[in-house]
């Protein structure tokens, strides 16, 4: 019996999440190199539900505000109302696969809900708990 | 020479036939037409609006061919008074006491010759509009946004004066009905007028009535079948236009965040500005990478509302003034002034969302087309009686920036 079809099919059904953990491992090695780690999920997880007060305009901003707390559901943009992929990789496999765009949507989010960048050791943790959703 | 198909004395005893079946067709299918026409004026149902008019021109063709071959009093030389003639008998309704004609009477000809007139002149405008300011139709992309617009006015112009002269119409009716007691409304609707003998009937008409019906039958099917085979994933889009230029990085950076708005939606310095401040981007860091930022920037401009892609594209950029870079597709005038009617609950409505979502409403926002009848508002906006009126009178209203031969400074 001929299984290399079968193989290839897998190897290529796989491939994402090969992706997903290059992106997430080349990341993690980034922050470590500038002193960050251990990466604790639970500690991603506290903040990615923590409230931060926006300076300008008194409101509370959270990740979850446009994530939702179920990450394997689609979210929802709370400005614009455009629905958002889910971030658990589990039904999103295009989840953390570009270190590019991972690092955008880092700056990106972290200045809109922290009202700064996040340090290394933030988004190390971050990355620890959505990358095994 | 018009048979004389007057009578003076008394009426007899017959009823003739004076009006056939498909006379009285065209003569019901025009006024409905023309009322559709009227009520459909809001962008929303301008597939119905076009049906209307479509309606209305292959009405107006057949009572052309029918006015040769019609049979009497459906005959133009059957009716081919003069203006002194239509003078006279005006005169003789001032007395009181014009003859009565079995067949069209001496003025009422020249109402029918005008309402012929003006419906093809609306129908041939309307055709022009459709292929300048819509690129739709047997006309598409012969004219220039420019030259649709003119038509547009002309347009206009033309169905008001039709609608002042359908009123002159029905007064004669009126008028005519109480001077001779009788009810031409009536005779319009069963075609049988009471006469003496001896004077000839018209046919009945009746395989024509049949084909008529069907035809119009099958056209209304064809037209506007979408509707019967429309999904709520899958609304009917009356009108589908062109494919604008497309950019994949485009629709995925600005997508990822809200709707990826079609470059065409603002001129080129609004995207220049734009991203140039993508680090403060409505309050937030897009933080593109400069090669990224370029492209889309590129596509942008290429693509800006200069170019003309789309009437809204044509219509925005000319409402903004030279002076003013909006960074905003709301704030532009054109923008606020096509949105002016829309009650403030609408916006505040979670099905809109906002005005951020044209693709609440807009069911081809995400093409970018925005074309007129690709409009649902989720939101009951109540009074279809008044969003008539407003449709009616936008033209007239000091504060429209609505451009037109009646408020030529907008």
């Amino acid at each position: 019996m001929n299984t290399k079809p079968i193989g290839i099919a897998a190897l290529l059904f796989a491939l994402p999440f090969y992706a997903q953990a290059d992106a997430v491992s080349e990341l993690e090695a980034q922050y470590r190199a500038k002193g960050a780690g251990p990466f604790s999920a639970a500690a991603g997880e506290a903040l990615w539900n923590k409230g931060f007060i926006d300076a300008k305009s008194g409101k509370e901003r959270k990740c979850t505000l446009c994530h939702t707390t179920d990450l394997t559901r689609p979210g929802k943009h709370v400005r614009t109302g455009k629905v958002i992929e889910p971030m658990a990789p589990s039904v999103n496999p295009k989840r953390f696969t570009t270190v590019k765009k991972i690092k955008k949507w880092f700056v990106r989010n972290c200045k809109w809900t922290l009202g700064r960048e996040c340090t290394a050791q933030e988004k190390g943790d971050v990355l620890a708990f959505l990358k095994n959703l | 020479m018009p048979i004389r198909t007057e009578e003076t004395g008394a009426r007899g005893e017959v009823r003739l036939r004076v009006w056939n079946l498909p006379l009285r067709l065209f003569h019901w299918g025009l006024a409905a037409s023309f009322v559709t026409a009227w009520l459909t004026l809001d962008d929303r149902y301008r597939d119905i609006h076009v049906f209307a008019g479509y309606v209305m021109a292959g009405l107006l063709l057949f009572r052309l061919l029918w006015g040769v071959i019609g049979g009497p009093y459906a005959r133009f030389r059957d009716f081919a008074f003069g203006w002194r003639e239509a003078r006279d008998y005006l005169k003789l309704v001032l007395q009181r006491c014009p003859p009565r004609f079995l067949g069209h009477n001496p003025a009422g000809s020249w109402a029918i010759y005008l309402l012929l007139g003006l419906g093809l002149l609306i129908a041939i405008t309307g055709l022009l509009t459709l292929g300048g300011e819509e690129r739709h139709g047997p006309l598409a992309g012969w004219l220039s946004f420019a030259q649709g617009e003119m038509a547009h006015n002309l347009h206009e112009l033309l169905a008001w004066s039709m609608l002042g002269l359908v009123a002159v119409h029905i007064a004669g009716v009126v008028v005519e009905s109480l001077l001779h007691r009788e009810n031409l409304v009536a005779a319009m609707l069963t075609g049988r007028k009471p006469s003496k003998p001896g004077m000839v009937s018209a046919r009945a008409g009746r395989p024509t009535g049949i084909l008529m019906s069907v035809a119009i039958a099958a056209f209304g099917l064809s037209w506007f079948h979408g509707y019967l085979v429309e999904t709520p994933e899958r609304p009917y889009r009356p009108f589908s236009g062109i494919e604008l230029p497309d950019q994949a990085l485009w629709r995925e950076e600005c997508g990822a965040c809200h709707l990826a708005f079609h470059p065409s939606l603002l001129p080129a310095r609004s995207w220049r500005t734009m991203m140039a401040g993508q680090s403060s981007h409505f309050g937030e860091d897009l933080f593109l990478e400069r090669d990224s930022a370029d492209e889309i920037e590129r596509f942008l401009l290429e693509n800006a509302a200069e170019q003309a892609l789309t009437e809204a594209a044509w219509k925005i950029n000319r409402s903004i003034a030279a002076t003013e870079t909006p960074l905003r597709i709301t704030e532009t005038p054109y923008w606020v002034d096509k949105h002016k009617e829309i009650p403030g609950r609408v916006w505040e409505d979670p099905r809109v969302n906002g005005k951020v979502n044209c693709a609440s409403c807009h069911l081809d926002a995400d093409a970018g087309t925005f074309e007129d009848a690709a409009m649902r508002i989720p939101v009951d906006t109540g009074g279809a009686l008044k969003g008539l009126w407003e449709a009616m009178t936008s033209r007239f209203r000091l504060d429209s920036s609505h451009a037109g031969i009646f408020n030529p400074k907008g």
